[in-house]
């Protein structure tokens, strides 16, 4: 089987061709002992079987990063039959500096002129022969978003294999092992820019003299309006990403509250044991749910954000962000998938997707969960009502808003130093990509593969999760006092109480690290004691918690410190078992995913323990 | 001249970079070297720098523009 790895600068498309080229049948992991996330695939064409390397996105060769590094052993390794170097057509001057450096590796490759429809839109013409000739390996015109073009790179890509070509020209640089001088470097830099305009005479005809700002962008780069533009933009993206899951949502829905009763039925008439009846009506029929839910939110925001990205809209976002964000290490582009966490953990979650790096987007997954998501914000107040008048609600609302902030440089102290390390940490040198049209099907394409993706994943993890949970709180009587979870929970009691949370809060706390729809329902079971704990946990929202009694007993029963450290515990706590799904999703890193977990629920719990002692002073 | 000081709309021509070699391979592999023209788009006290140079729209850190020395140009 014959190798294929993908170059190209970040931008330049190269995401859109190994999506394109490979469709479902691709793998993502970490390049070994690396923070790096390694991308392989494979096609078939004309009945031979090719494989696929997306190598990490970087603007150089020169070993700056990690992910120079990597690129730069890959290719020299040989393991790649051929490189298939992407270059952005509407910006060929600059992209063609990675093609000079990979000149100096020897390796045979192919070129892809990729944005021919951007390039085009700005009157750009390209003499591709011209270019070929002078590199002396093919060069390709292209459009990555137009599932058209296919035929052709795979042609191109077929016979390169068959007899490839290597780069006939190549820079002027110092043949040295040693450590290169900062004149040094400076000097083989421009040589590698004057190659490249020796190159690119006469291949290029116009050029854009003077940049000219769009109307849109004089106000998305205004440094307050700008910002106020940029939040807009995505909350409505947000919204749009709603619209398109509440459908699925709803038909989820459905399957648990209308399938339950005659599983639990026809299953007991046949005299099948207890405890399969619980799996198959309640456990079985959720998990369905969930995992459904989970994958109508990754198709939402997947859809909303591969538009903003194609369009280029993020890019201006991350400009705008970037001083803001940059003080917790993140990348300005880590706005959006923040922004949506307060709708959803799973759609921030997946919306790191955007970030350039693993890295960055497991620390910007890490700084997701920590935002309140729209659930706690309808769970909040009423706990906080039967404690507190409003004016405390609020207050508290405040208070937690205020936590999130602190949250996040937490997070950046804990996670930053090893998933941002401080020497990459450059300040702001990025790219505004030019506005684009968005080329939906693409797009469409795209977002149903991960969803797709997701719902598979997901069904084996929310199954263990919830066989974990269904089994401690299963209960053959109906009765609480029988579950695994009571036990456990009375006899921890003394412990939970130093963390300011009775065995009864504590398990609604612990509820809401499953779902945080569970809480109330939770609650309404542990106090009320009208409903089984399962059917509290799994039927979360059909249950309907009667907020009267409910108020009435708990705030008899519970010290206003309690509550408060209870509420404060939820909120932090780990978000919900489809956020962890899809954290582990994303991130493919079980280990970073455990600890983040662990992290929150800690801290959940430091958290409530300090909130609870303090709390008592003045309560 | 630094580069921070220049107007919106100045042409200007990168006279010298002084960086360490981390800052120099990020800013010359995006395609600012020494001798390359740029235009200032857009310089917003406390925001990024946005540049036009070799075709593309850049936006640089402020504290990093101040280590590039430039030359104001026709």
């Amino acid at each position: 089987m014959s190798t294929i790895a993908l170059l190209g600068q970040p931008n330049s498309g190269k995401s859109t061709v190994f999506n394109q080229l490979t469709g479902a049948r691709q793998h993502v992991g970490n390049w070994p002992g690396k923070t790096v996330e390694k991308k392989d695939g494979s096609f078939s064409y004309n009945g031979k079987k090719y494989e696929l390397i997306d190598l990490p996105g970087s603007y150089a060769l020169s070993g700056n990063s990690d992910e120079e590094i990597i690129t730069e052993d890959f290719i020299k390794s040989g393991k790649a039959d051929l490189v298939c170097i992407l270059v952005d057509a509407s910006q060929l001057e600059r992209s063609m500096y990675m093609v000079s450096e990979f000149a100096l590796l020897d390796k045979p490759a192919v070129l892809l002129l990729n944005m021919m429809d951007v390039a085009k839109k700005q009157n750009k013409e390209i003499d591709d022969k011209l270019l070929s000739e002078r590199l002396g390996i093919p060069v390709l015109p292209f459009t990555a978003a137009d599932g058209k073009e296919y035929g052709k790179l795979k042609d191109m890509l077929e016979q390169e294999l068959s007899a490839p070509h290597k780069l006939v020209s190549k820079p002027w640089v110092v043949d040295s092992g040693k450590e290169k001088s900062i004149d040094l470097v400076k000097a083989e830099s421009e040589a590698k820019f004057q190659w490249v305009a020796e190159m690119l005479d006469g291949v290029t005809k116009t050029k854009t003299e003077k940049y000219e700002l769009s109307k849109f962008d004089r106000v998305a780069i205004r440094p307050v309006l700008g910002k106020l533009v940029s939040i807009g933009i995505i909350l409505l993206a947000f919204l749009v990403a709603m619209i398109v899951c509440i459908p699925f949502m709803s038909l989820g829905s459905m399957i648990p509250k209308y399938s339950s009763g005659p599983i639990s039925d026809a299953l007991t008439s046949i005299n099948v044991h207890p405890w399969l009846v619980s799996i198959f009506s309640l456990m079985i029929p959720n998990v369905i749910y969930f995992s459904l839910s989970m994958a109508a939110f990754v198709l939402g925001v997947n859809l909303v954000f591969g538009f903003l990205e194609e369009v280029g809209f993020l890019a201006r976002a991350a400009y705008q962000f970037d001083g803001v964000l940059s003080k917790i290490g993140l990348q300005g582009k880590a706005v959006a998938p923040l922004l949506m966490g307060f709708g959803c953990t799973i759609g921030g979650s997946c919306g790191t997707r955007v970030m350039d790096n693993w890295g960055q987007k497991m620390l910007a997954m890490a700084a997701v969960w920590a935002i309140p998501c729209a659930s706690i914000w309808s769970i909040i107040p009423v706990v906080s009502g039967m404690f507190f008048p409003a004016w405390g609600t609020l207050l508290i609302c405040l208070c937690i808003l205020l936590y999130v902030v602190f949250m996040m440089f937490i997070v950046s102290k804990v996670f930053g130093k090893k998933l941002a390390p401080i020497e990459t940490r450059t300040g702001m040198i990025m790219e505004l990509p030019p506005y684009h049209k968005a080329h939906w099907k693409h797009i469409w394409k795209e977002a149903f593969f991960k969803a797709l993706d997701i719902f598979l994943r997901a069904l084996r993890t929310v199954t263990i999760i919830s066989l974990l949970f269904w089994a401690l709180s299963y209960s053959g009587s109906g009765a609480i006092e029988d579950s695994i979870l009571y036990k456990i929970g009375t006899a921890i009691e003394p412990v939970t109480k130093f963390f300011g949370m009775g065995w009864r809060t504590f398990m609604a706390f612990l509820s809401g690290a499953f779902a945080k729809e569970a809480v109330l329902g939770v609650l309404n079971a542990v106090f009320v004691g009208d409903n089984s704990l399962l059917n509290a946990t799994f039927n979360a929202k059909t249950a309907g918690a009667d907020a009267g009694s409910l108020s009435t007993i708990m705030s008899n029963s519970v010290s206003q410190a309690e509550a408060l450290a209870f509420m404060f515990a939820v909120t932090f706590n780990i978000p919900c078992v489809m956020a962890l799904s899809t954290t582990y999703r994303e991130s493919h890193s079980l280990k970073w995913t455990a600890r983040v977990a662990i992290f929150y629920f800690g801290s959940a719990l430091l958290l409530s323990c300090v909130v609870y002692h303090v709390a008592s002073l003045f309560l | 001249m630094k580069l921070n000081e220049l107007k919106e709309g100045t042409m200007a021509s990168v006279l010298s970079l002084d960086a360490d070699m981390h800052l120099l391979s990020r800013v010359t592999s995006i395609g600012v070297t020494e001798g390359t023209r740029i235009q200032v788009v857009k310089n917003d006290k406390k925001m990024p720098i946005l540049i036009y140079v070799r075709e593309t729209l850049l936006a640089l850190n402020r504290k990093d523009c101040e280590k590039i020395e430039v030359e104001v140009i026709g």
